[in-house]
C-alpha cells in the first residue's frame, strides 16, 4: 500500500516536472538477436500481436512495463497514439475471440532488462538513460521514422 | 538469480490458490503434459490465465408497436419499460498453456438469449496449435462464428465504441458459434500482414421463434476470409455458408402442411429450409489512427428457400477519442427483396391459406435504416460508460428484426441505452 503511494507520488512529481524526463524512449533488443534497426511499422506490429517474427527470423517476444509504470502508458501513446483504455480495449477483443496475446508484462524495468539480455528474440521498450551494453537500440520513439 | 521458469510456476500457484475450479482445472491440466517442456522460450505468456468481461446495460425504446432485439437469438424483445435484459452479460474465461505451440481456452457467457432467461451456455472451447509457428495455426473445438469481421467478439462491450453492434447488420444472426476446426495463415506482403482463414463445423444452437425453438443443430457452416493489414488500414472479405438441416417450428411448420396438404406442393417445398442453403457474402474495412477509429461493413445474404428474403445491409461508424470521452456516430441499413410465391391455389376456398402464406412471407420483410450517436466514457482502469440513442426509421413492413410487432407499429423506433463494460 505504502509501495504504492510511494509510487503514485513519484509519477506525480515525474509529471509535474515535465514530460521530457520520461518521454525519451527506445526500444531495446538482444545485441544476438540480429537486428540493427526496425521500422515504426513493424514495432507496431511486434507489439499489437500482428505479427511476431523479427525481420532477421527470430521469434519475437513483446515485452511490456508494468500498468502502472509511466513508460507504458508513453510507450503507446508515441507508438500508436493511443490511451491505455484503447490499448486494453483492442487487445479484450483478441485475447476474448481466441487471437493473439499481449505482450508478456515485466515486474519491473530489472525484470525487463534481464529479461532481453537473456533471450535473443526478446525487445521492449526502456528510457535511453537506462540502456547498457547488455541491450541495443533498434528503435528511437522520439526521432525514427 | 531465481530462474524465469520458477518464477513462472511461482505466479502458477498464486493462481491456483484464487479457486478450487481452478486448482482442479490445474492439476487435469498438469496430468496431460509435461510442465515446462524443453527448449521453450524463456519469456513466454502466462501459463494460466483466468479473465473475464461483462456489460451491466438498461435500454428502453419509445413504443410498445414492436419488440426491439440485439440479435435474432433473443427470445423476446424490449419497449418502452426500461429492461437489463437486452445488452446485459458476464463472460469468463479460462486459458492455459500446454506448451509454446498449444494453448486451450473455454469461455462461458451468461447472457438473454433463445430460451428466455439467462441460461449460461460455453461460447468458447477450443484447443489452438501453431503448426507453423507464426505462419499456420489451427484451432479445433468451439469457435465464435465469423461470419462478418468482428462477429466472434460481439459480446465483448469493451472491445468496441458502441452500446451494442448495429443491429441492421449484425441483428440477422441467429447463431454465435461453430463446432468444428479453422486454419489461418498469416504472411508479411507487402508492408503489411496478409491473413487466410477457412473454417468448417457444424451449429450446435438454437433459435426462437414465438414460443417455438428453431433447431439450428448439426447445420453444417463452412467459410473463409482474406484479411489485410496495413498501416492504419485493415481490409476483409468473408464469405461463409450455412446449410439448414431443420425446417421452421409454428407457424410456418402448419402452413407447410397444409399447403401440402391440399396439392400446394410447389409453395410448400419453397418455404421450406431442410436442405437449403444460406450464403453470407461481406466485406469491410476499419481505418484506425491515434484518436481516430473509422469502420464500415456491408453485406449481402441470399437465401436458397423463399421463407427468408435475400438482403443487402451495411453500416459505417466513426468516433473521435477526446480526452476520456470517445463520441461516435454510426449509420447503418438493412434491406431486403421480396420473393414472389404463389400458392397457385384459387381464393376461394382458399383465402385463409393464401393470406397465411402472404403473411409468412412478409413476416421476414427488413426495409430500415438506422442513425446511431453516442459516447463512450472511459472513466476508469478496464471500464467504460456508454449511452446511445438509435434513431431507427424504417418503413411499416420492415418487421423481420423484430420478434412480435402490431399492425400500429410505423416502422419508427427509437431506443435509448446507458452500458457499463468491463473486463477482469
Amino acid at each position: 500500500m505504502l509501495k504504492r503511494a510511494a509510487a503514485l507520488l513519484f509519477s506525480a512529481l515525474l509529471l509535474l516536472t515535465g514530460r521530457d524526463a520520461c518521454a525519451d524512449l527506445v526500444v531495446v533488443a538482444n545485441p544476438k538477436s540480429g537486428i540493427e534497426r526496425l521500422k515504426r511499422q513493424e514495432v507496431i506490429y511486434l507489439f499489437m500481436g500482428r505479427w511476431r517474427q523479427l525481420p532477421s527470423g527470430t521469434e519475437a517476444h513483446p515485452v511490456d512495463l508494468g500498468n502502472d509504470s509511466t513508460e507504458r502508458a508513453e510507450f503507446y501513446r508515441q507508438l500508436v497514439n493511443k490511451e491505455p483504455s484503447e490499448i486494453k480495449a483492442y487487445w479484450s477483443r483478441l485475447v476474448f475471440s481466441g487471437g493473439s496475446r499481449p505482450p508478456y508484462t515485466a515486474e519491473s524495468r530489472e525484470e525487463l532488462i534481464r529479461l532481453i539480455s537473456s533471450t535473443p528474440g526478446a525487445i521492449g521498450y526502456i528510457e535511453r538513460s537506462q540502456v547498457d551494453s547488455r541491450l541495443r537500440i533498434v528503435f528511437e520513439l522520439s526521432s525514427s521514422p | 538469480m531465481p530462474s524465469l521458469i520458477d518464477r513462472f510456476r511461482k505466479q502458477d500457484r498464486k493462481r491456483e490458490q484464487s479457486g478450487t475450479f481452478l486448482a482442479l482445472l490445474a492439476v487435469l491440466f498438469s496430468l496431460s503434459g509435461p510442465a515446462l517442456a524443453e527448449g521453450e522460450s524463456e519469456i513466454a505468456d502466462k501459463r494460466f490465465e483466468f479473465g473475464g468481461f461483462g456489460t451491466l446495460g438498461v435500454a428502453q425504446t419509445d413504443s410498445n408497436d414492436a419488440q426491439f432485439i440485439r440479435d435474432q437469438s433473443q427470445a423476446k424483445g424490449i419497449g418502452k419499460t426500461p429492461s437489463a435484459k437486452l445488452d446485459s452479460l458476464l463472460g469468463l474465461q479460462v486459458y492455459f498453456r500446454a506448451t509454446d505451440s498449444l494453448e486451450l481456452v473455454t469461455q462461458a457467457i451468461t447472457r438473454y438469449g433463445p430460451q428466455g432467461n439467462f441460461q449460461p451456455d460455453i461460447s468458447w472451447a477450443f484447443a489452438k496449435y501453431a503448426l507453423i509457428p507464426n505462419n499456420l495455426t489451427l484451432r479445433v473445438g468451439r469457435m465464435g462464428t465469423e461470419f462478418y469481421m468482428l462477429a466472434d467478439s460481439r459480446h465483448v462491450g469493451y472491445s468496441y465504441l458502441t452500446v451494442r453492434p448495429p443491429v441492421d447488420f449484425f441483428g440477422e444472426l441467429a447463431f454465435h458459434y461453430v463446432d468444428g476446426f479453422d486454419l489461418v495463415g498469416t504472411l508479411p506482403v507487402g508492408d503489411g500482414v496478409l491473413k487466410l482463414k477457412t473454417f468448417a463445423g457444424q451449429s450446435n444452437e438454437v433459435a426462437p421463434i414465438g414460443k417455438e425453438i428453431f433447431s439450428l443443430r448439426r447445420n453444417p457452416m463452412y467459410g473463409a476470409y482474406l484479411d489485410y493489414q496495413q498501416g492504419n488500414w485493415q481490409w476483409r472479405a468473408t464469405y461463409a455458408q450455412m446449410t439448414f438441416k431443420h425446417d421452421l417450428p409454428a407457424p410456418v411448420s402448419s402452413l407447410r402442411e397444409q399447403l401440402a396438404a391440399v396439392g400446394a406442393t410447389t409453395a410448400a417445398r419453397a418455404i421450406a429450409l431442410t436442405n437449403t442453403t444460406s450464403r453470407f457474402y461481406s466485406a469491410g474495412g476499419v481505418y484506425d489512427r491515434g484518436p481516430l477509429q473509422v469502420q464500415a461493413m456491408l453485406s449481402y445474404t441470399a437465401h436458397e428457400s423463399h421463407i427468408y428474403q435475400n438482403t443487402k445491409a451495411g453500416y459505417l461508424i466513426g468516433g473521435y477519442r477526446l480526452g476520456e470521452f470517445t463520441p461516435f456516430l454510426g449509420y447503418s441499413w438493412s434491406k431486403s427483396k421480396s420473393k414472389e410465391l404463389s400458392s397457385g391455389l384459387p381464393d376461394i376456398p382458399f383465402h385463409d391459406l393464401n393470406v397465411a402464406l402472404a403473411g409468412a412471407l412478409a413476416r421476414v420483410h427488413t426495409d430500415q435504416h438506422t442513425w446511431s450517436l453516442g459516447t463512450r466514457w472511459d472513466f476508469r482502469r478496464n471500464m467504460a460508460l456508454k449511452a446511445q440513442v438509435d434513431m431507427i426509421r424504417g418503413k411499416p413492413e420492415s418487421i423481420f428484426l423484430y420478434p412480435t410487432s402490431t399492425p400500429k407499429f410505423d416502422g419508427k423506433l427509437n431506443v435509448f441505452s446507458l452500458a457499463l463494460d468491463f473486463v477482469f
